[in-house]
């Protein structure tokens, strides 16, 4: 807020009424003001609205809502298939997140170099990430099918017994993180990129001045240089990862025997299927509460970052 | 600049206007169904006895109506099987198409909420013998002694049988008809047998991704002892002795290798097909599609396919699971033409319903039934009694495609050996009934 | 690119790892390449086995199929209204309000940049089931303005150009008050133009992710006329169609994922500096 003291030690006197001024006005306020409105509207109020909601018991088609206190919360906490959709979700997030980590950092490790073959390989691996998520999950089916899937007929080809990995409980999950972290793995790739991207050259060379091997660069340069990206994404991967919805969804339908079913899912089908808004509503808070932990982290992390 | 847009101006009107003159003489209304799309094969075939399956046929059908209505246009506006949670969506937008493809099972979620709107009079005006309707079909659609939809088949849980394989393995009596257990302990026998002498499994089930097998199966075990499992129709009741007794008998047909394993509903329907096992448990609308499967030389189906009702393997009765497709009219501002196309399309249906018949499902009209039309279809002289054994659950029963899904999840985690058995039913009762006593 | 190339830039070892992240694209690759195989085979053929994909008959039957009947095009034009639409929107507002916030003193301003701010931690899951009936009291659902709106409220863009416009030095709209322009002009025609890299940055995340949404859209558009690509792949790929037709389901898997790709491709240079861009901010 230094403007202030620096205008005021020019001369004002030219300024004509009309022109824009320096400190408070209210017409300023117009600039923020129609994101607002659709913040207020869209946001804001269909928060309170499902806070409320969750409170009634509410059926989609039946005005006759009734109010019934943490009643919805009770029966949600009670609940062995909603406990283990919160299960899933954590599960799968503990899975993808240092995947994540490790191999988007290991592809920017060895892609950040300016030749064609570095582009396109580049362009490989953030390729995918434009893909909807209903054609990601198209190919996968492909890929998993126990009959005539990919996987299986390579498997059959060496004379092993096909894997069935969308429907068996144990590694229908791991096959939806797989899936998911083919899908998107470009973007924390991209990111570390140009992590690695702003550190200074001459760090490096005074290293290698030192005979410092590879690896011992790469722990007392490198590692410490990009801490904070690093951080960056653990905390996004974490908040996109904990809504996970399209890639179960379509995959494996939450199955076998709920193993794959996570928070949104269950909020969806709580609401639509079901019928049951309120129950609905109930969950969507549970995951709302969940979620705004990771995001306060995120949004301390990065103050943090801006300070420093 | 001016006169470009102006001259685009006039011929947006003039498209327009053409447009709106075309569509003023017909009355065009919207119909969402399942059954897949197929245009590209049968996108302009209007003779439907040229159409194959249930897509096929269904398409033909539409583009037939279409073709020989003066006053009806019928959108159709195909959705995602089973598609209730976008019919719900869409009802609760206030926008549902005027008539939607509905399973029996369901319709009194919509009726008893008053969203949709009743027939009788309707049929009554068009000349529609309500009184020719199957009594399975009847009942299906007939809610708190209103119709409110146009039934449109019975389809019910079949044996696909591959013969080629069944000669193979000496399942096939002096007659050229496949011998099929009578008990469980026959079962297990002809299974092994069967196992023996074509290296193959004995059944070819849908276990993976859907929960219908299990739903389906494990229901018509329990009609075949005559276990009354939804007596009361807001409690399901699994701890019953046969409840236990089905259960294990699935659970050891997998165990034991009686069955492929692991296949989606698309894997299962190919895995058949190709020969990779003897018997298909799956629903009637795959007849037709088999059936011209075996007509074909040199696959693993050529002259080697039967279909028969889901054998009879305990004592109590010959009931098997079923349900029916139907079309229902959603409650709505229609105008008076609408509301007339509507039911004339309706009985567009009732009046050609042996063509949907040809699928493979039974037709829900009495006189088609009896017809020698019908009966000279292949198979189904066998499969006619399925209209009367066809079972469904009581239509008082709430929420049944989420009760199917429930305890098809559990009856699947026992049948797999992911629970034990008794864990599994006491899940799904506890389940089912939770789910019931929140339901309105 | 010359930074920590060092790294990797010496020893014997950076053709070892050159080669084994090639073998990982490659395999990376191979889910594309199956499904694009499976798209040029007979649905019949499919139906029985897919070990038949390295075996001729192909046809280009699939792909002839998708132009004659299958709603790929309109799902097409809705995903590109609504993804157009998002974008822009997304793009007016958070450049307003980011200059607004940074810039633009008013009453009260710094409290309610910190409401939009916890906005960040509202996940749109959690206002979906409130949402849908809101709008469903509008009847406003299967229209473009209830597929494109909810993407608005967002506060990611607002945070993002305010932090934007913060970064850009005061001298500069300073000098332009000083010549007694108005705030609007100043954010028009001085400032605006040297956020142009933060706004490829927002408006390439803001596309992608309205691409590719497709909770709201599963729920909102509902009428097959109304899908987007997004909902109505996910339409197409039910147990029928899967048994029914293979070969065309791939193909249009493979044509719902061309146009997207292919722009992709085309600004593969901007889509990569507008992440890094998104990485330092």
């Amino acid at each position: 807020m230094t403007d202030v003291t620096l205008s005021s030690a020019r001369p004002v006197a030219a300024k004509r009424p009309g022109g824009a001024s320096i400190g408070p006005r209210w017409t300023n306020a117009l600039f923020v003001a129609p994101y607002m409105v659709f913040y207020v509207l869209l946001l804001v109020y269909p928060l309170f609205k499902g806070i409320w909601m969750s409170l009634l018991q509410s059926d989609m088609f039946d005005d006759t809502s009734k109010f019934s206190g943490l009643a919805n919360y009770y029966r949600l906490f009670n609940d062995k298939v909603f406990i283990g959709t919160v299960w899933n979700t954590v599960l799968f997030v503990v899975m993808t997140v240092p995947v994540f980590v490790v191999i988007g950092l290991l592809l920017a490790l060895a892609l950040n170099r300016s030749d064609r073959t570095a582009a396109a390989l580049r362009a490989i691996f953030f390729g995918t990430s434009v893909l909807s998520v209903t054609i990601v999950t198209i190919i996968w089916k492909m890929m998993y099918m126990p009959g005539n899937g990919a996987i299986a007929s390579v498997m059959r080809y060496f004379g092993l017994d096909p894997i069935a990995f969308t429907t068996t409980a144990s590694l229908a999950l791991p096959a939806i993180a797989i899936t998911t972290i083919w899908w998107i793995i470009g973007l924390p790739m991209m990111l570390f990129l140009a992590a690695l991207q702003q550190i200074p050259g001459e760090l490096y060379e005074a290293a290698a001045l030192d005979n410092a091997s590879r690896a011992r660069s790469f722990w007392s340069i490198t590692l410490p240089s990009i801490r904070r990206t690093m951080l960056v994404v653990v905390i996004y991967e974490i908040v996109a990862q904990f809504q996970l919805f399209g890639q179960a969804q379509l995959l494996t339908q939450g199955g076998p025997n709920n193993a794959s079913r996570p928070i949104v899912q269950f909020i969806y089908e709580q609401g639509f299927r079901s019928w049951n808004l309120g129950y609905a509503a109930a969950a969507s808070e549970i995951l709302f509460v969940i979620m705004a932990v990771a995001a306060l982290a995120q949004f301390f992390a990065s103050r943090k970052r801006v300070e420093e | 600049m001016r006169k470009l847009s102006t001259v685009l101006l006039a011929g947006l009107v003039v498209t327009a206007g053409a447009g709106t003159a075309l569509a003023a003489d017909k009355t065009e209304i919207s119909v969402s169904r399942f059954f897949g799309a197929c245009e590209a094969d049968y996108g302009s075939v209007t003779d439907v006895t040229k159409a194959n399956g249930e897509c096929g046929i269904i398409t033909a059908l539409i583009n037939k109506f279409n073709a020989e209505s003066t006053t009806t246009v019928v959108k159709p506006e195909i959705v995602e099987w089973p598609g209730y949670d976008q019919l719900t969506a869409r009802i609760r937008s206030g926008e549902p198409p005027v008539i939607s493809v509905m399973h029996e099972a369901v319709i009194s979620n919509y009726s008893s909420r008053g969203l949709l709107e009743p027939l009788d009079e309707d049929f009554a005006k068009a000349g529609i013998d309500v009184n020719d309707m199957t009594d399975a079909a009847r009942q299906g659609v007939t809610k708190d002694g209103k119709i409110f939809a146009m039934p449109f088949d019975t389809h019910t849980w079949l044996w696909h049988i591959n013969m080629n394989l069944f000669k193979q393995a000496g399942l096939v009596d002096e007659a050229g008809k496949p011998i099929l257990p009578k008990s469980t302990e026959e079962l297990f026998a002809q299974a092994e047998q069967f196992k023996q002498k074509t290296g193959k499994p004995y059944f070819i089930s849908t276990l993976a991704n859907e929960t219908a097998f299990y739903t389906r199966t494990f229901d018509t075990l329990l009609y075949q002892q005559n276990a009354d499992f939804f007596a009361d129709p807001n409690k399901v009741n699994f701890s019953s002795p046969e409840a236990k007794g089905a259960l294990q008998l699935l659970s050891d047909i997998y165990t034991k290798d009686y069955t492929t394993k692991n296949q989606d509903y698309a894997a299962s329907v190919s895995s058949f097909a190709a020969g990779d096992g003897g018997v298909f448990i799956c629903g009637t609308w795959l007849v037709d599609t088999y059936d011209q499967e075996a007509k074909k030389e040199g696959v693993a189906l050529s002259n080697g396919y039967a279909v028969m009702p889901f054998p009879q393997i305990y004592s109590g009765s010959p009931r098997v699971w079923a349900d029916g497709h139907s079309w229902v009219l959603l409650k709505q501002d229609l105008s008076d033409a609408q509301r007339a196309s509507a039911i004339e399309f309706m009985k567009f249906l009732w009046d050609n319903n042996y063509e949907w018949a040809r699928t493979g499902h039974l037709p829900i009209r009495k006189s088609i039934i009896d017809s020698d039309q019908f009966k000279a279809l292949p198979f189904r002289a066998d499969l006619a009694p399925l209209a009367v054994n066809g079972t469904a659950l009581p239509s008082a029963v709430k929420l049944q495609f989420s009760i199917q899904d429930i305890e098809g999840e559990e009856v699947g985690s026992a049948m797999r050996g992911d629970k034990p058995v008794d864990q599994a039913l006491a899940d799904a009762e506890s389940r089912i009934n939770e789910l019931l006593a929140n339901a309105k | 690119m010359a930074a920590s190339e060092h790294i990797v830039g010496r020893g014997i070892g950076n053709k070892l790892i050159l080669f084994t992240v090639i073998l990982v694209a490659v395999f990376w690759m191979l889910p594309i390449a199956w499904t694009l195989l499976l798209s040029f085979k007979p649905n019949s053929e499919l139906m029985i086995s897919t070990a038949s994909a390295f075996q001729p008959p192909y046809t280009l039957k699939n792909y002839t199929d998708i132009f004659q009947s299958s709603g790929v095009f309109r799902w097409l034009w809705n995903s590109a209204v609504v993804s157009v639409g998002v974008t822009a929107g997304i793009l007016i507002l958070s450049s307003l309000a980011g200059y607004g916030f940074a810039r633009a003193e008013f009453k009260g301003r710094d409290v309610i940049f910190i409401l939009v701010l916890l906005g960040l931690a509202v996940p749109e899951q959690a206002v979906i089931i409130a949402r849908h009936q809101i709008f469903s009291d509008l009847k406003m659902h299967n229209t473009y303005p209830a597929i494109i709106l909810p993407g608005l409220s967002s506060a990611f863009g607002v945070f993002l150009m305010t932090q934007y416009f913060k970064a850009i030095p005061k001298d500069i709209d300073e000098a332009a008050m000083l010549d007694n322009a108005s705030r609007f002009k100043i954010f028009w025609k001085v400032l605006l133009p040297l956020t142009i890299p933060a706004q490829a940055t927002l408006g390439i995340f803001s596309f992608l992710g309205a691409w590719n949404d497709y909770l709201w859209p599963l729920i909102s558009a509902t009428k097959p006329e109304m899908f987007t690509i997004t909902v109505g792949m996910a339409s197409t790929q039910t147990n029928f169609a899967q048994s029914e037709g293979l070969g065309f389901l791939m193909a249009q898997a493979i044509f719902a994922g061309l146009p997207v790709f292919i722009v992709y491709l085309f600004f593969q240079k901007y889509i990569v500096r507008a992440v890094a861009g998104a990485a330092i901010n």
